[in-house]
């Protein structure tokens, strides 16, 4: 197998999906955010995201906390230093990709 | 794909710009300074020295509750009516030392122009041309400094209109440049003592700060104007705070 092929089948599935991905990318230049911010930032609905969310969570790349303002349910959301590091690493490889086709 | 990714952390990174309110405050904090300068400006004193330390003292003071006040005023316009629109988002966390970094910076950056104003005082018999040609240059060079700040921010977060408020601020600097050459420089003699060349100083850094008064106020416009065609678009598209289901 090309180095091009290797890195490619070394990308990370959990991240590679293009809505997951964009939630990664999101929560990897804030310390933490909400499920609203999410919602409007990635255009996708609210039980897609729900899902991409525990996708993500069950991976061990995202941490949720729920808490409330004042008498509304809050829910935020953190990239945990896993999900940091699979993200980073996610960048490396596509970088990798990119170049060995030039 | 690493363009689609660098997009979306702009747009992450810009968020705090999204409703325009932090332009509206530095805006106002901007017409504000540039009042006082020009408040000050026409109150000329004998010793420039005294003039310059009142004016810098009471701009220190003005920028120290300005900030504090717009903050304060931030924080709440935002947890009020940001938040419940478009969401919540919390800045990375920085170490003490970025924080002590930031500090310096943001100190140097608001006290540039006025510790270039006493420098240049106090070089008179070295720098009369520098010192008589100031009120060109000066609104010139922090026009270009304001608008590489400007543009770079904008290119950081992947707001395109901070690129023309840069455009703007650039021509801003220009056209005051221009302008104060047109009005003619002060001709400062050939053997100067400092008793006779003191008012001569005293009018080209009272100039420069009518200079700098002008850039302030224009780009404080500027910036006002911005946050509000930007807090009309955000209302729009955000008429209604959201609420999430328990």
């Amino acid at each position: 197998m090309s180095g091009s092929l290797q890195n490619l089948s070394d990308l990370d599935r959990v991240i590679h999906e293009p809505a997951r991905l964009t939630l990664v990318a999101l929560l990897s230049s804030v310390e933490s955010t909400d499920f609203l911010f999410l919602l409007k930032e990635s255009g996708l609905t609210k039980g897609n995201l729900s899902v991409h969310l525990s996708r993500l969570e069950e991976a061990g790349y995202i941490k949720t906390e729920k808490t409330f303002r004042g008498k509304i349910p809050h829910t935020e959301y953190r990239l945990t230093p896993k999900g940091k590091s699979a993200f980073d690493q996610y960048r490396k490889s596509l970088g990798l990709i990119f170049d060995g086709k030039k | 794909m690493n363009v689609q990714i660098d997009s979306t952390l702009k747009r992450a990174r810009g968020y705090w710009f999204v409703d325009g309110f932090i332009e509206m405050a530095a805006g106002g904090l901007f017409a504000l300074l540039a009042v006082l300068l020009l408040i000050s400006g026409n109150t000329s004193q004998a010793s420039s020295t005294s003039w310059l330390l009142s004016v810098a003292g009471e701009i220190s003071i003005a920028k120290f509750v300005g900030i504090l006040a717009a903050v304060l005023i931030l924080w709440w316009l935002k947890d009020h009516f940001t938040y419940p629109r478009t969401g919540l988002v919390r800045g990375k966390r920085i170490t003490g030392t970025q924080i002590l970094i930031m500090f310096r910076n943001a100190i140097l950056f608001l006290l540039l122009p006025i510790i270039g104003l006493l420098a240049a005082s106090l070089l008179i018999v070295s720098t009369s041309n520098v010192l008589s040609s100031m009120p060109v240059w000066f609104p010139i060079g922090l026009g270009v400094m304001w608008a590489i700040l400007c543009v770079l921010a904008g290119e950081w977060m992947g707001l395109r209109r901070f690129r023309l408020m840069g455009v703007l601020i650039l021509l801003a600097g220009l056209a005051i440049g221009f302008w104060q050459l047109a009005l003619g420089l002060p001709t400062f003699p050939a053997n100067i003592r400092p008793g006779i060349l003191q008012p001569l100083v005293l009018e080209s850094i009272n100039r420069s700060l009518i200079s700098l008064s002008w850039l302030t106020l224009i780009t404080g416009v500027i910036l006002i104007i911005s946050g509000i065609v930007t807090f009309i678009r955000y209302r729009r598209e955000n008429p209604t705070p959201y609420m999430e289901e328990a």
